[in-house]
């Protein structure tokens, strides 16, 4: 199999135990060299709320969520968002090559629960022709039951004051039924300042739903 | 105009496009027109992609390339280089000169160091006096980066523009571009001289894409230069299909330095390096700079410290994605930095004084006989000291070590022709 980055061939150290093991073997999409350039955040050393890397204790960020009123996401991310990082989001996303989709599925494997996934405009579908958020995760069963109205300028572009100060565009589909339900992890692609996420929580709670709400990203 | 010569996307024009040709980008079957590849991929929307050429902006079935002329120049007289070329290097140089003006294909096989990019000068000044275009391109952007300066100092007053990924767009149309081959998907029936440097070079090796692309982009003579040709091209050339010149001598006259085996255990590599390694480096950090070529990433970190430990002279490592890797080549060329360790990104397109070259486990599967080859070729490159050492450290005799030894020694037998 070919490096979804850089080509190469992937070489895989084939064990006893990986050939005979029962949960299946882990199939990477990118070579060592490829992967290695990303940086993992240490899930032990992250911060509680947010995920992000480095801070054991919570941060300040998300202090000002807690004290703004907001029960805490405990957000959990794999990835830093550093210059590789920034240079696959923009092959990904930026140029629309939509075969990265997969770069990372055998990364992104969290803990079970209803999956709900953060809505793109569909203005932005027609131009990419398809979901980066819905791509990433689409090894999971995923629910979409939150919408998003258009929006005039593109998280992506604005500056943190900008982004903080974003209106809420979520709402939750209707004929969406939340009742049965005890416990959703939002999947986004970026937590950048939380905003986006805090925005799509605050939606489902909204609508009713009494449960915990957790969320992941691929990148923090 | 500012776009002569190109093929672009929509996207990519910043002013009228109705000035250019307009064909679709992608055909009925799914082949992208740009690099020629029948890879598409589709879409969640429904729409078929080319994921092979996406790097310069995604072909998706129903956009349209937009094709500009490219017009003649004024007559002019461009050549400013005032040097001269050895008797061998004028034979190679006027064989290529005669393949340029009946507009045949032709390969130039030089061997490292044997001076090619001075050997083009009168094909490309013919090329440009007559008000034609000359493309040269490299596949390893640090070679690019290279040429670009020895070209613009050749051809002082000729309009030069530089072309690579990140690079800005040309403001104004030029007679000669320096690029990276990648860069060529861009251009139609641009060049009427184009060469390719170090045509064996990753990635261009059997990249059909950019061999599509170089047949694109040209529409007088497309030129291949290699110190290791393939065998197909080499056929092509003693087969008479193609122009062949062969220049087995360095400029200097003086033979390749051969590699000189040194059998050690690998066992222990990286951690542990041999004590035959330690010894020789010291003795050569005192008359050369060294360039110590690794098989794997992962050992340049291991093999610095342990060396900074034992060596008190500056050393340094370097590979592909090192953010530093063009200031820390330039440290090494001007003498501030004595031993480089480093992955198989400098075997070609540089040139360092008085350089012993060194390649730790060279019986790698990873090392093949043209990077072997190529990394010898770093050493002996100056007139003043042509017979810089070369050592292969191995644990096995491999066939890319003897094929790259015999290939060195046949060319040092050689003649030139």
């Amino acid at each position: 199999m070919a490096c979804l980055l850089c080509g190469q061939p992937i070489q895989i150290d084939w064990t006893i135990g990986k050939i005979f093991s029962l949960s299946g073997v882990r199939r990477p999409h990118l070579c060592r060299a490829c992967m290695r350039q990303f940086t993992r955040i240490d899930q032990a050393t992250a911060c509680p709320g947010c995920g992000r890397a480095n801070s054991p204790q919570l941060c300040y960020d998300c202090i000002r969520w807690q004290k703004a009123g907001y029960p805490l996401l405990h957000h959990r991310a794999l990835f830093q968002y550093d210059a590789p990082m920034k240079a696959f989001i923009e092959q990904y996303k930026g140029l629309g090559d939509w075969r990265l989709h997969l770069a990372f599925q055998d990364f992104i494997q969290p803990p079970s629960a209803t999956f709900v996934l953060i809505p793109t405009e569909a203005g932005h579908y027609q131009v990419r022709g398809f979901d980066p958020v819905l791509g990433l995760f689409d090894h999971l069963p995923l629910h979409q039951w939150l919408q998003k109205a258009d929006t005039p300028v593109p998280q992506a572009q604005k500056n943190r004051a900008g982004r903080l100060q974003t209106p809420q565009s979520f709402s939750v589909r209707p004929q969406v039924s939340l009742e049965k339900i005890s416990q959703i992890m939002l999947l986004d692609d970026l937590y950048t300042t939380g905003r986006t996420l805090y925005h799509a929580a605050d939606a489902l709670r909204d609508a009713g739903f009494h449960g915990t709400i957790t969320s992941f990203s691929l990148i923090r | 105009m500012r776009y002569a010569g190109m093929q672009l996307l929509l996207s990519d024009i910043q002013t009228d496009p109705s000035v250019a040709q307009a064909v679709p980008a992608m055909t009925a079957d799914g082949r992208c027109v740009r690099c020629g590849q029948n890879l598409t991929i589709k879409l969640p929307i429904g729409l078929r992609y080319c994921p092979v050429c996406v790097n310069l902006g995604r072909v998706v079935e129903g956009q349209s390339l937009y094709r500009f002329d490219a017009p003649k120049f004024p007559p002019t007289s461009s050549l400013t280089w005032t040097g001269e070329l050895t008797p061998a290097q004028q034979v190679a140089s006027d064989q290529l000169l005669k393949s340029v003006q009946v507009r045949r294909e032709h390969l130039l096989w030089a061997v490292t160091g044997a001076g090619k990019t001075e050997m083009l000068f009168p094909a490309i000044a013919s090329v440009l006096d007559a008000g034609g275009r000359v493309g040269v391109a490299a596949p390893r952007i640090d070679v690019v980066r290279e040429l670009a300066p020895r070209l613009a100092q050749a051809f002082a007053h000729t309009s030069i523009g530089v072309r690579f990924g990140g690079a800005p767009w040309p403001k104004h149309d030029v007679a000669l571009t320096v690029l990276t081959t990648h860069q060529l998907l861009r251009y139609y029936h641009c060049f009427d001289l184009l060469v390719i440097d170090e045509v064996d070079a990753f990635p261009f090796a059997h990249d059909e894409a950019l061999m599509y692309a170089a047949k694109h982009a040209v529409k007088g003579s497309l030129v291949w230069l290699s110190a290791t040709p393939s065998k197909n091209l080499l056929q092509q050339g003693r087969a008479g299909k193609i122009g062949l010149s062969t220049l087995p001598r360095r400029f200097h006259g003086q033979p390749l330095p051969a590699p000189k085996l040194a059998w050690v255990k690998k066992a222990k590599l990286p951690k542990q390096l041999p004590t035959q390694l330690l010894m020789q480096l010291k003795s050569l950090v005192t008359t050369h700079r060294v360039l110590l070529f690794v098989p794997d990433i992962d050992w340049l970190v291991p093999i610095t410290n342990a060396l900074r430990q034992q060596l008190k002279v500056e050393i340094q490592s370097v590979h592909a994605q090192d953010d530093q890797r063009e200031a820390k080549v330039l440290a090494f060329r001007s003498g501030q930095i004595q031993l480089m360790v480093t992955t198989t990104i400098l075997e070609r397109g540089v040139t360092i004084h008085r350089c012993a070259v060194i390649v730790l486990a060279a019986d790698s599967p990873r090392f093949g006989s043209d990077a072997l080859i190529q990394m010898a070729g770093r050493a002996g490159r100056a007139v003043d000291s042509p017979d810089d050492p070369v050592w292969f450290y191995i644990q096995h005799y491999t066939r890319d070590i003897q094929v790259a030894i015999t290939t060195i020694e046949k060319l040092n037998h050689m003649k030139a022709g």
